[in-house]
């Protein structure tokens, strides 16, 4: 599915409540954000579970999302990557307490956002300039949250390795995104 | 280490939703003060979004687009434009404790291995060269201090570690407000060093367990 097709879907979930406009946008997403949870080491039955609560999210707050401001697949990460906290944090081993901070932190933050068309650049450049071993790098330690001792025996590359390729990556992104 | 790429670093493990409750709050407060950091933030999230739109699929057996329709409830979403005045109340409020004269601080109570602090420097006031056992993160709130490596206002954030030595000094006008987080406790040099380790480690005693 193109881009502006989901883009249009989610217009016409914010207008009209038009299902057959959601369903496009969970055939397109819930396999993605399944996924995305099952990379992140959670088991398949909740990654069910927690997708279902993602596009619900989707459906029920449709009216939060801004597309002046963010991209419809950077929400739904967000929505996404929340859940994730939500759940390791009431399956933590540490005594879960109600007052965990991160709940309030990462709702629904209202922050300084760029310029879609200056995010768009950034974006381009950042794709331009990276290689393909430094994107998967980049999604393996920040998207599946891979340990560095995981992405090493992955890629079978040394530790030390690893760790100076991130950390050269990470220098080479302050460049990008002055 | 080059303190860019662990600021970096810090937003990156933001978005991404690793850190632990005391460095989320602490990265959430950073953002929200610091407008260069949001956008670096925000641009990361598109990264990852992008991640999304081209992410692998997994299919969900048992679920269908119907399933995600018929479920409306939905909590009120709280209020996270402070947070720091959402997790701690009103600074004045609280219970300040003074570490020597003009300088207090408050312990957050946080279940976390890392300590969240309020530090707060009445005007001119200084800290004894120190330097650090593990990472510590400064972010100001309020006023701006100076050190051996430049001045640090509102929204500025300085990493200090092992290496660091220094004798940060409050603004003489202002004073200042920070927000710190400690990965170790750290180790004091000079006039009053011996004293103030001292008083580290027999702090380190009474920690709330």
């Amino acid at each position: 599915m193109e881009k502006s097709n989901l883009d249009d879907s989610m217009k016409r979930i914010q207008k009209d409540r038009d299902e057959m406009a959601f369903s496009e946008i969970f055939d397109f997403f819930a396999p993605k954000v399944n996924a995305y949870f099952i990379q992140n080491g959670i088991r398949f039955e909740s990654s069910e579970e927690l997708t279902q609560e993602v596009l619900s999210t989707v459906w029920v707050k449709s009216n939060l999302y801004d597309s002046n401001k963010s991209a419809l697949s950077t929400w739904i990460f967000t929505i996404a990557r929340n859940k994730k906290i939500d759940f390791y944090r009431k399956n933590s081993k540490i005594n879960f307490k109600e007052e965990d901070v991160r709940e309030f932190l990462y709702q629904d933050r209202e922050i300084d956002l760029i310029e879609e068309n200056e995010a768009k650049k950034q974006m381009e450049r950042i794709n331009n300039e990276l290689d393909e071993q430094q994107k998967i790098m980049i999604k393996m330690n920040f998207f599946e949250n891979k340990s560095h001792k995981k992405i090493a025996d992955e890629l079978e590359i040394p530790l030390g390795t690893v760790k100076s390729r991130l950390r050269h990556i990470l220098t080479k992104m302050q460049e990008f995104l002055r | 280490m080059n303190g860019t790429v662990v600021k970096n670093q810090l937003i990156f493990d933001f978005a991404s939703g690793v850190l632990g409750p005391a460095k989320s709050l602490f990265a959430s407060t950073y953002l929200q003060l610091n407008s260069n950091a949001s956008k670096i933030s925000s641009t990361f999230e598109n990264m990852l979004g992008e991640n999304l739109m081209y992410n692998e699929n997994i299919h969900p057996k048992n679920l269908k687009y119907t399933d995600c329709i018929s479920s409306e409830n939905t909590k009120p979403t709280p209020n996270a434009n402070d947070p720091v005045t959402s997790f701690f109340g009103k600074l004045d409020n609280l219970n300040w404790k003074q570490v020597y004269k003009g300088f207090k601080e408050y312990t957050a109570k946080i279940d976390d291995k890392d300590e969240l602090k309020l530090i707060k420097m009445d005007p001119g006031v200084s800290v004894p060269l120190h330097s650090h056992g593990g990472k510590e993160f400064i972010l100001v709130l309020e006023g701006s201090f100076c050190d051996e490596y430049g001045e640090y206002s509102k929204g500025d954030i300085q990493i200090n570690d092992q290496k660091i030595k220094h004798t940060p000094i409050a603004s003489r006008h202002t004073g200042c407000v920070c927000l710190s987080i400690t990965e170790k406790d750290v180790i004091f040099f000079g006039k009053y060093g011996s004293f103030l380790n001292l008083f580290t480690f027999i702090k380190s005693f009474f920690k709330p367990k």
